[in-house]
Order: C-alpha cells, then sequence, then structure tokens
C-alpha cells in the first residue's frame, strides 16, 4: 500500500498545507478569542437572577448545543445573505465558530464559577464586599483555575471543528487537503497530511494545557474542607 | 447592641425561629446553644444578614435590618463572622487573607493594612505562617487565620457559628484560647457553641435553644449547674454524659 503513497506530491503541496495551516491556526485563535468575548457575556446573562437576561442566554445555548455546527455554519453562510449582510466566507466561519463556541465556553465558566463553595461567597458578603468585589476578589480568581483545563479542551474542539469551514470555502487546512485530493486524486495523501497537521495542533495544545495545571497546580489551592 | 423583637422565620413551611427575643449588650458576651437543628445558626447569621427575617423586629448596632435606610455591606463591615468552615480564601495567603477586606472594603492603605494584618496574625500565634496558603495550615490555625481576619476589620461585634465542630480535638483548645482573649478585650460576642469550659470562663450569659424558640437564658453557672427546663436538662445530660 505504501508503495502509491505518494510522499513527493506532499512535498509538492506543502507550500499550500502550510499555508491552510497557519490559515487553520490564526482562525482557530480568533475564533476562540470572539468564544471567550461570547462565552463571558452569556455567562454573566445566565447568572442573573432576572429572567429578562438569564432566559435569552439559556435559550440561545440551547438552541447552539442541540444543532450542529454544520447547520449554524450554512444558517449564517445562506441566512445573512438574505438579510442584505454579504460578509466574506472567512468572516461568516470565524463568526460561526465563535458563537458555537461561545455558548460552550458560557456553560464551562458558569461551572467553573458555580464550583466555588458557597462558603466563599458568604465569606465575602460577611466582610462587607459588595458583589462586584466579590466576583473580582474571591470567586473569578479561583473560578479561572479550575476554567482554564476544559477551555483548552474547548480549544481543542475549535480547531477539529474549524475543519467544518471548508465546506464554505474558506481557505483552510482542510480546503488544502481537499484540493490536493482532487487535484491529483489523491485522498490518502490529502487527507492523511491533513489529519497529522491536525495532530501537530492537537499536542501544541495539550502540552498548554499540561504546563497550564503545573501552573496551577504551584500555588496551592482548596482548603481541607 | 443587638436586639431581637419578636423574630420569625421560615424555611418554606419549616418555623425556624419561633418569636425570638433577645438583646445583647455592649461588651457583652452570649454563648448560644442547644441541640442540632434548634436554630442557632440561623439566629446569628440574621443578625450580618446571611439570612433574612420575615417579621419581627431585628436591630443591630442601632440600624434596623430590612429597613430601606440600612446599607447592610456598611453594616456588616462592623460585624466579623466566623464560620464552622473556616471558609479562608484558598487563593490567597495568610496575610492577604487578612488584609484584603481591609483593602478593598475598608479602603485602608495596603502597607497600613499589612502591618496590622502581621500584628493581628502575631496575636493568635501565626507570626510564623504569613505567606502560608490555607491548605498548608491545620484546622486549628485556619480557624485562627479566620478569626484575625474579622479583627482586622475593627468590628464591633464578632459572631462565631460554632467554631469549633469543625476541628481535630487536639486543635479545640488553640482556637478558644484566641477567642478568651477576643473576650477579655471587651468585644460583643454572640457565639454558637457546645463549649462549657469557654461559657464558663468568659460568658455573661447563655441562651438554649429548641426547636427554633429561646427556651432557657441564664448565666452560665446557674445554667449548667441548675437548668430549669426538662429540654434544656436532657440537652446537658447528653453533652455532658460523653
Amino acid at each position: 500500500m505504501l508503495e502509491n503513497f505518494s510522499f513527493r506530491t506532499i512535498i509538492e503541496y506543502l507550500p499550500l498545507l502550510g499555508e491552510g495551516f497557519v490559515a487553520t491556526l490564526w482562525l482557530s485563535i480568533v475564533s476562540f478569542a470572539g468564544a471567550l468575548a461570547v462565552g463571558i457575556i452569556l455567562c454573566a446573562m445566565n447568572l442573573q437572577h432576572s429572567q429578562v437576561l438569564k432566559l435569552p442566554a439559556k435559550m440561545y445555548i440551547d438552541a447552539i448545543r442541540a444543532t450542529p455546527l454544520l447547520a449554524q455554519l450554512y444558517f449564517l453562510y445562506f441566512g445573512l445573505p438574505r438579510l442584505g449582510m454579504v460578509l466574506p466566507e472567512l468572516f461568516v466561519g470565524i463568526l460561526a465558530l465563535s458563537l458555537n463556541s461561545g455558548a460552550y465556553i458560557a456553560e464551562i465558566i458558569r461551572a467553573g464559577i458555580l464550583s466555588i463553595s458557597r462558603g466563599q461567597v458568604e465569606a465575602g458578603v460577611a466582610s462587607g464586599m459588595t458583589y462586584a468585589q466579590r466576583m473580582r476578589l474571591v470567586i473569578l480568581p479561583q473560578a479561572i483555575r479550575v476554567t482554564i483545563p476544559p477551555l483548552l479542551g474547548q480549544a481543542i474542539v475549535l480547531v477539529k471543528d474549524s475543519a467544518l469551514l471548508s465546506l464554505i470555502s474558506v481557505s483552510e487546512l482542510t480546503r488544502a487537503g481537499q484540493l490536493l485530493a482532487s487535484d491529483r486524486f489523491m485522498p490518502a495523501e490529502g487527507f492523511i497530511t491533513t489529519a497529522a497537521c491536525y495532530l501537530l495542533l492537537y499536542y501544541g495544545l495539550k502540552s498548554l494545557a499540561v504546563l497550564s495545571a503545573r501552573w496551577l497546580g504551584v500555588r496551592p489551592i482548596g482548603s481541607r474542607i | 447592641m443587638i436586639e431581637f423583637r419578636g423574630v420569625n422565620k421560615w424555611f418554606g413551611a419549616l418555623h425556624v425561629l419561633k418569636d425570638i427575643t433577645l438583646s445583647v449588650e455592649p461588651r457583652e458576651v452570649v454563648v448560644v446553644c442547644g441541640p442540632s437543628g434548634s436554630g442557632k445558626s440561623t439566629l446569628i447569621r440574621c443578625i450580618n444578614g446571611l439570612e433574612t427575617i420575615k417579621d419581627g423586629r431585628l436591630v443591630v448596632d442601632g440600624q434596623r435590618l430590612g429597613d430601606r435606610a440600612t446599607n447592610m455591606t456598611e453594616l456588616r463591615t462592623e460585624i466579623g463572622f466566623v464560620f464552622q468552615s473556616f471558609n479562608l480564601y484558598p487563593h490567597k495567603t495568610a496575610l492577604e487573607n487578612v488584609t484584603l477586606a481591609p483593602i478593598h472594603v475598608r479602603k485602608i492603605q495596603r502597607t497600613e493594612a499589612e502591618s496590622a494584618g502581621r500584628e493581628m496574625l502575631a496575636k493568635v500565634g501565626l507570626a510564623e505562617k504569613f505567606n502560608a496558603y490555607p491548605a498548608e495550615l491545620s484546622g486549628g490555625q485556619q480557624q485562627r487565620v479566620a478569626i484575625a481576619r474579622c479583627l482586622c476589620m475593627r468590628p464591633k461585634i464578632m459572631l462565631f457559628d460554632e467554631p469549633t465542630s469543625a476541628l481535630d480535638p487536639e486543635m479545640i483548645s488553640e482556637v478558644l484560647d484566641v477567642m478568651v482573649g477576643v473576650a477579655e478585650e471587651g468585644m460583643t460576642m454572640m457565639v454558637v457553641t457546645h463549649e462549657m469550659g469557654f461559657a464558663r470562663k468568659v460568658a455573661q450569659r447563655v441562651v438554649f435553644m429548641d426547636e427554633g424558640a429561646v427556651v432557657e437564658t441564664g448565666t452560665p453557672e446557674e445554667f449548667f449547674s441548675d437548668p430549669k427546663t426538662d429540654r434544656s436538662r436532657a440537652f446537658l445530660s447528653k453533652i455532658l454524659r460523653h
């Protein structure tokens, strides 16, 4: 089987694949930043007592989690032009990833905040802190620590999800693999190389997760109770 | 300093505080005891608004709770609260724990707050532990940091909610010693505890609660040696037997 495998073609397409790799990398970073912003806003809405903000956030999160990313992508890609908004594919792609991942990130952050014990809130309340002071000084610094590892997990998911952008012809990694595969009728070369690149990105993020866990582990956290 | 008059509170259908009338004078130390579920923790949690009352009148430091004019956040800075489970901030060192509220709530200069914090930690016997995180401290040490954290706010009232119940037996006395010191300096204190040694030593009054009501009050001497009601006798015989 391997004798048919053309490393030469891969090398020939390396510049295109490299461009795709870089594109996937930066569009993932931009989307993740967008997703963080969406997630923080959604989570803040979701933690309010008032249903006016809470309900829309909950409905949005449910809608995103209940439907496939591909459907959301097409919804934006074909839907926005109908509303008169013709945007570049790349922009639509980043928007879709941000909106999608944001819903998951909102839940990750919420879980992080809720994991902080009631006693921490009460200690802040009892010492006369306002809601904002409690959040800033007591809750968030602790919540961020428990949130970083699952957030990096979500970043890994986002990188893999970005492959779907090839379907709205954004030039990224999977798109580059597709071009190789269809130009030369070499699907194995195209997609295995692409897969290897994703693996590379995965290990990059994973080592970041390990490093962050080690860094977060340096300072002791969690009292005896 | 603290005045309950006809205070009632329900948790759903459960009547947890029944017509409580009780007052605590400045510099007085009052010990609250009673069987678990009798409402003693709820009682002192009402004083700093961790719980809200349904009806009746509760006046703390001249301010009526639940009044529009009463600023709870401000009132709480005058009331120290020590929890059964310490509730230290695990991401902060001992010194940061005791200076956080003075700096951010009392708006005291950092350097000033830190020197006061060091002094206070030294006073509770933790001069060596300024930079230790809560997880690196024993239960007794954590509770002493928690007491120092309250004292650094220079409160007018200190409330203790079973401060020694989560501790190993050999650590109870180090915490009680600190509390005795606080009492002897003239702090107004309400302490939920079953530590009778502590009550005898510093309390002016013991309040016995059962099923949400104050059943009996008296000096520690009267209460422990000559309880007036069947319920307090039954309770004391249980805690004294072992």
